[in-house]
């Protein structure tokens, strides 16, 4: 039996328990990172759920690391950092928040000028920086960290300390479920501070009809109204950036980011006249934010970001860098003297055209070759022949991967009516059969080998007879004719069901049972070494990758993305669209499949579509 | 200052710290001091009226005491009654009855402003209170409190201002000022009937608000039975809501030693509507027995229409005609006192005629249960009868939560004439705003007040009970309740998933 003195006694003792409890699984788990996350280490989830908060946490202990900032927007994420730290010889890192307030942008950018070495600083805006200022929510998802803000550290760690202990759930949760691609938990490349874009770089883009299937919000893009409110806000806030960059001596550079041509739209033209002159006043500011790309939604996540690749044009304007390709009208320097002319922009009807920066390209796909066919998959010599003669006869040049790379990345135009020709695995007979006819023409074509079996008859070192494959010598001598290129097609990811039984690779996915771990090193070791041999015999870059049986995911298209494979091939059917600035034009390219019942008729049916 | 939020907490400690610090004779005074402090903390403006009831009323009672002539103090409390059941009327009901009155008067050219009147917190509570003071003084119940501090006080007392329980003078009165020293046990049993009640308003209470305002907006939306399946839930929520609320009031009042009434009394197990109103906000019954019912009845028209039933219809019939008159006057006043709205009045009406018509028939049914053998004290008869008067206040529901009347009808004949069971699924519910797990929540909570209530009808003491157990189970069951309370209950707002956070973005 306990007295009521000894019960008030056990409440007040299970508040406190509690409330400890709360404190100390909050700063256990961290999910903001505001304690340093000494657990989990898991800045990538604390910078998705409040990248105010986080990045300043991590930079207080990690800045020296870095001595240049972008900051603004979450558009802010299309700036690569890798080029910045090139262009500028600099250590960039993007201090993006979420939603575009000026106020914190300000707030922030005093604070890394006060406590951090700062060179350069990149301050990305927009028009819509004068139309909301400051959202003034102080939840916890929202706020800026107690020292960008100056305010009581006590109150902004209490907070954090008794948030909602379902963000340390979470936290835990998405720990269990993380993989090696992002999810919505953990959006960010910790180290740059931007959106970790490894899918969205090898997400295929290539005709309008389908990008609009994937983004709907294209075809029925909202109409608003927006008034520029905060317009004296935003200019006195430049002007404060501007005064503590000249004061410390840092480099800023002022960036109007690109917009979609609809989005222009929501302003009202007069309005953003006063913002171009007033602002122009201040600093000359480098503005993308309209050109006639702007109405081509392919450039554009969503209603308003843009990718990447505009990012990249832009950097590469601003920069001077010949080796980029960029529309020579893309941005301007806005200066008092053109301000009023640049504002003009907002009432220009841009026009969607896209003949000058697309072009379709059909890719024909062949295996073995015979002197007389023995089923259809193996075309013979004749038929060959015939084909590549009334290709030649319907005015169609072949071209190389290299040349549709240099079409995407320098916008290096490509002759008309082109096709590329390509051979998987890496028959003998490409070399001895469709070689001299390829020559005869004048034709390019590109060969796949699978490394392991180059130079074999038999099955790897079993005695297995198999059709025969060429050697490097051939090889060599076909890539020194100018006429063909070699690109991999695995070393050894191509495996034969027939001769290494249950557990064969047959193509470039996991094994059952394989852990996500294991198969990324399997998929980085096969291609490296598959690039390293050929590239060590043959002599020429290895680029390009042609999927084991057209089989691929997105994570193999991010790790090869990421050894720099700028073209992998499926067996997808359908014709291509390139388009310049867009890498992810050249990703998972689709493959005409050539066969012996294609006739010369057929096959230029299937060319034109 | 909402009951549930954090600053209300506070409030409290620092008023029992004070309370208990300071010479007791000064006791009285910290509360007068606290009850004005929370009052103004919704709005110094309408303080002014909680002031203007207090003085009038303070006076109107001296008057009333020292009038010797009968006409005289009916004079006073008529007039005193009348200005603040007016100023009560005004501020309530001045613009339902100007829109209304507009609709004729549109005819004529002419109309009647309407005004944006904010209103005073509790003010149908503090209201009665003051009128039941003045008509028991008027009776000679007792003398005036000649204090008026101490008058402001008892109007004012700061748990029960917002929302009741409707408390007698004679009852409160004495306890606010007499002094009080610290005692564990009431402590004690403050802060468990305190968690007690939060444990009902943001365990299901604000978990069943949700599906109801989900459906009740937008019920021409939904099938029949999805809006039955919302009016259930909106009795949950007002049970919980209203009764956790009377109970955290009581818990406070516990803390400072004063005993505040009981407002409800188990509803869900009564065996017909007149016992539900016995049973839901009883404050309010007893007041309208007091104040209105047995004025009426003793009342003289009244008993001319008693003489002239008894001529007209023989036997009982004769007698209950007036009686079961007094009550439908009764619980159409009721409806009224809920708000202006029209909806409130078809639900006095549906209630009033309900509980008179079965006082009327009353002896027949009981003839006609004999007849069929039925026992009506029998255990079948009794759950027949509770789940039946459950089915009734179910239907009155619908009037009191409804937008409007004409929402609340077309709400019913969805309800009877498309009901459409087939339209209930796990998914349909999900769509309702609540997870699973809220679901789960709510229904294993509903067990727990219902088992409570199931034993405390039986007569069981659960806290006296729970006492004798050793320290472990009791440390068990307060942990339970403070783990669900913060984790359920504090904590269920206030987190925004990455899901959401990255998708603006």
């Amino acid at each position: 039996m306990m007295t009521s003195k000894q019960w008030l006694r056990m409440f007040l003792f299970s508040l406190i328990l509690i409330a400890l409890l709360i404190c100390v699984f909050n700063y256990v788990t961290d999910p903001f990172g505001v304690f340093g996350d000494h657990f989990f280490q898991w800045y990538s989830f604390n910078f998705t759920k409040n990248p105010r908060v986080a990045k300043i946490a991590y930079l207080d202990r990690l800045h020296e690391q870095y001595d240049s900032y972008i900051i603004g927007s979450s558009s802010s994420s299309s700036f690569s950092v890798e080029l910045l730290n090139e262009y500028l010889d600099a250590r960039f890192f993007n201090l993006f928040m979420y939603g575009a307030y000026i106020a914190d942008v300000t707030k922030t950018v005093q604070y890394i000028a006060e406590h951090y070495e700062v060179k350069n600083l990149v301050l990305n805006l927009g028009v819509v920086n004068a139309q909301k200022y400051d959202k003034g929510s102080d939840l916890l998802t929202d706020i800026l960290h107690a020292r960008t803000e100056g305010s009581s550290l006590l109150k902004f760690y209490g907070k954090y300390l008794f948030a909602n202990p379902a963000y340390g759930l979470e936290k835990i949760q998405s720990f269990k479920r993380d993989q090696y691609l992002p999810q919505n938990f953990d959006v960010f490349q910790v180290t740059t501070g931007a959106y970790d874009k490894s899918l969205r770089d090898i997400e295929r883009i290539q005709a309008l009809p389908d990008y609009y299937e994937k983004y709907p919000v294209f075809l029925n893009y909202p109409q608003r109204e927006y008034e520029l409110d905060y317009l004296d806000d935003f200019i006195a806030s430049v002007a404060e950036i501007k005064n503590l960059c000249e004061e410390k001596n840092i480099n800023l550079v002022v960036i109007f980011f690109p917009l979609y041509s609809e989005h222009a739209r929501y302003y009202n033209p007069e309005q953003v006249e006063e913002l171009y002159t007033r602002l122009a006043a201040i600093t000359p500011f480098w503005d993308f934010s309209l050109h006639r790309l702007s109405t081509d939604p392919r450039f554009f996540y969503d209603e308003t970001h843009f990718r990447n690749a505009l990012g990249d044009m832009a950097l590469a304007k601003i920069f001077g860098d010949e080796n980029k390709y960029f529309p020579q009208d893309f941005g301007v320097c806005v200066t008092p003297a053109n301000a009023r002319e640049q504002a003009a922009k907002y009432k220009t009807e841009y026009i969607f055209d896209d003949s000058n920066y697309t072009v379709e390209v059909p890719v024909l796909m062949y295996h073995h070759l015979a002197q007389t066919s023995d089923g259809p998959l193996i075309v013979s010599k004749e038929q060959f022949a015939a084909q590549i003669e009334a290709l030649a006869e319907a005015g169609y040049t072949s071209v190389s991967l290299q040349q549709l790379v240099d079409y995407v990345e320098k916008g290096k135009e490509l002759p008309p009516k082109p096709v590329v020709i390509t051979f998987d695995d890496g028959y003998a007979s490409n070399y001895e059969i469709a070689y001299p006819i390829l020559k005869e023409y004048g034709m390019k074509a590109t060969i796949f080998p699978i490394g392991s079996l180059i130079g074999k008859n038999t099955y790897k070192n079993t005695p297995h007879a198999i059709y025969p494959h060429f050697d490097y010598r051939q090889a060599r001598e076909m890539a020194a004719s100018g006429l063909i290129e070699i690109q991999s097609h695995s070393y050894d990811m191509h495996q034969s069901q027939k001769y290494e039984g249950e557990t064969a690779r047959v193509a470039m996915q996991p094994l059952p049972g394989e852990s996500e771990e294991a198969f990324i090193a399997a998929v980085r070791a096969d291609f490296a070494r598959s690039r390293r041999e050929l590239e060590a015999q043959i002599g020429k870059p290895v680029f390009a990758l042609a999927y084991p049986l057209g089989k691929y995911s997105d994570l193999t298209e991010v790790i090869l993305n990421q050894m720099e494979v700028k073209v992998t091939l499926t067996t997808e059917p359908g014709i291509n669209t390139l388009i310049k600035g867009l890498p992810q034009s050249l990703r998972a390219l689709k493959r005409i499949n050539v066969d012996e019942n294609t006739t010369a008729e057929k096959l230029l049916q299937k060319l034109g579509r | 200052m909402s009951l549930t939020s954090p600053l209300f907490f506070l409030f409290l400690v620092f008023t029992l710290l004070i309370y208990f610090t300071l010479p007791r004779r000064y006791q009285w005074f910290v509360l007068l001091a606290a009850s004005y402090l929370f009052y103004a903390t919704g709005g110094i403006k309408l303080t002014f009226c909680l002031l203007l009831t207090t003085i009038t009323t303070f006076f109107a009672g001296l008057l009333l005491t020292r009038l010797e002539k009968k006409n005289h103090k009916k004079l006073v409390l008529a007039l005193v009654l009348l200005f603040n059941f007016g100023l009560l009327a005004f501020l309530k009901y001045y613009n339902f009855a100007a829109a209304g009155l507009n609709i004729f008067l549109a005819n004529a050219g002419y109309t009647l402003p309407t005004f944006s009147l904010l209103l005073p917190l509790g003010i149908s509570f503090y209201t009665f209170q003051s009128a039941g003071y003045l008509i028991d003084l008027y009776r000679g119940k007792y003398r005036a409190e000649t204090n008026l501090a101490k008058f402001a006080l008892f109007v004012s007392f700061f748990p029960q201002v917002i929302q009741g329980p409707i408390s007698r003078f004679d009852q409160l009165a004495p306890q606010l000022t007499a002094p009080h020293d610290l005692d564990y046990d009431r402590l004690k049993y403050g802060i468990q009937l305190m968690l007690w009640g939060y444990f009902k308003k943001i365990i299901i209470a604000d978990r069943a608000v949700v599906v109801v305002n989900k459906v009740i907006d937008n019920f021409a939306a939904y099938p029949g039975s999805l809006i039955a399946i919302a009016v259930f839930f909106y009795c949950l929520q007002i049970y919980c809501d209203f009764s956790g609320g009377i109970d955290i009031v009581r818990g406070a009042a516990q803390m400072l030693g004063i005993n505040l009434r009981e407002n409800f009394r188990r509803p869900y197990f009564a065996t017909s509507l007149a016992d539900f109103w016995r049973r839901w906000h009883l404050s309010l019954g007893d007041w309208m027995r007091d104040y209105l019912f047995f004025p009426l009845s003793l009342s003289k028209p009244f008993y001319k229409l008693g003489k002239k039933t008894r001529k007209l219809f023989k036997g009982k019939l004769g007698k209950i005609i007036p009686t079961s008159l007094a009550s439908f006057i009764v619980f159409f006043t009721i409806g009224i006192w809920h708000g202006a709205n029209l909806k409130y009045i078809a639900f006095g009406i549906y209630n009033g005629l309900i509980i008179s018509f079965s006082i009327v028939i009353e002896p027949y049914w009981n003839r006609l249960l004999q007849k069929l053998g039925i026992n009506p004290e029998g255990r079948f008869w009794l759950v027949v009868q509770v789940l039946n008067t459950n089915l009734l206040v179910f239907c009155g529901r619908y009037f009191t939560r409804a937008a409007s009347l004409g929402a609340a009808l077309q709400m019913l004949k969805k309800t009877f004439f498309s009901f459409q069971p087939n339209a209930v699924s796990v998914q349909a519910l999900l769509n309702l705003g609540l997870t699973k797990t809220d679901y789960l929540i709510v229904l294993l909570g509903s067990l727990v007040i219902l088992g409570v209530g199931f034993a405390q009808e039986k007569g069981k003491a659960i806290r006296k009970t729970l006492e004798q157990k050793n320290w472990a189970v009791q440390w068990s069951l307060l942990m339970a309740m403070l783990l669900v309370l913060v984790f359920f209950g504090i904590y269920r707002q206030g987190f925004i998933a990455s899901e959401f956070i990255y998708q603006q973005f």
